[in-house]
């Protein structure tokens, strides 16, 4: 593969999403391809951040009031 | 009607990932709160048919995206999804002569984007069109599977795969062009060249 088409890959590569032998030759094209390595560097860190940056704490009374909410279904 | 009690006890753990999703679907925490609402009661009512053992949380996402189609279809914009197609930007980072300076520049791109904010890294997601956003969230937060996400939003995993990939690089392009705005990294061609 090259470079135009490790870089399809890297996105499936990422999220563990393909076949053995692809992941094989991402692995290896990256191993010997700065530039690939530092774009899949960008998408690492972008993934990374999204996933830490993401977490809102639940409002303190939410849960209180959907346990009301369902009380009240239940009711009906 | 099912027992409150056993819902709530296994549901009560996924509240605080379905709030964070639905703040950053609605974008606002009035909204948010309604659809984290409307997602319990909805779920609470299809309790009694629930069966799928063991993916009691890809359920409760699945019904928290339809919630959401259904409160905001009104609002909804509908994205254009064959905008922006293949890897241009990747073409323009990696053209020949310019390798070195490309990965050079996304090096520094990376760290200066890790020492963003949060707040900036919650708008460059909330800017991103409706169902990429959903996919990226999907995947990246809560780290559904390519096949889940598809069961949660009802399309082909083909689909999920086209959002997920230009939803990602719409926000690469989002939070990099944050870093040279902010000064973070040095802009990748000098200014009036």
């Amino acid at each position: 593969m090259d470079c135009y088409e490790i870089r399809e890959q890297l996105y499936a590569y990422l999220d563990g999403e393909t076949t053995v032998w692809r992941r094989r030759a991402v692995a290896r094209h990256l191993e010997g391809c700065p530039p690939c390595l530092e774009g899949y560097t960008l998408k690492v860190t972008v993934r990374r951040v999204v996933a830490q940056r993401c977490q809102d704490p639940l409002p303190a009374d939410l849960e209180s009031r959907i346990s009301a909410l369902l009380a009240a279904e239940a009711a009906d | 009607m099912a027992d409150q009690a056993r819902f709530e006890e296994m549901t009560r753990e996924y509240m605080p990932a379905l709030y964070s999703h639905a703040l950053r679907l609605t974008r606002n925490p009035a909204d948010a709160e309604d659809l984290v609402q409307e997602t319990y009661l909805r779920a609470y009512r299809a309790f009694p048919n629930y069966q799928e053992a063991g993916a009691l949380r890809a359920w409760l996402f699945r019904i928290a995206t339809n919630a959401y189609i259904t409160m905001y279809r009104a609002k909804q914009r509908r994205p254009d999804e064959r905008d922006l197609d293949g890897m241009e930007e990747w073409a323009l980072h990696g053209a020949i002569g310019g390798l070195e300076a490309a990965a050079a520049a996304r090096t520094a791109e990376a760290e200066a984007i890790d020492a963003m904010p949060d707040e900036d890294v919650k708008r460059a997601l909330e800017d991103l069109p409706d169902v990429f956003r959903q996919a990226v969230l999907l995947r990246d937060v809560e780290g559904f599977s390519y096949q889940e996400i598809a069961d949660i939003t009802e399309v082909p995993i083909g689909t999920v795969m086209s959002r997920l990939h230009r939803g990602r690089r719409k926000l690469e392009e989002a939070l990099s062009d944050l870093a040279v705005e902010r000064g973070l990294v040095p802009t990748k061609e000098p200014a009036g060249a």
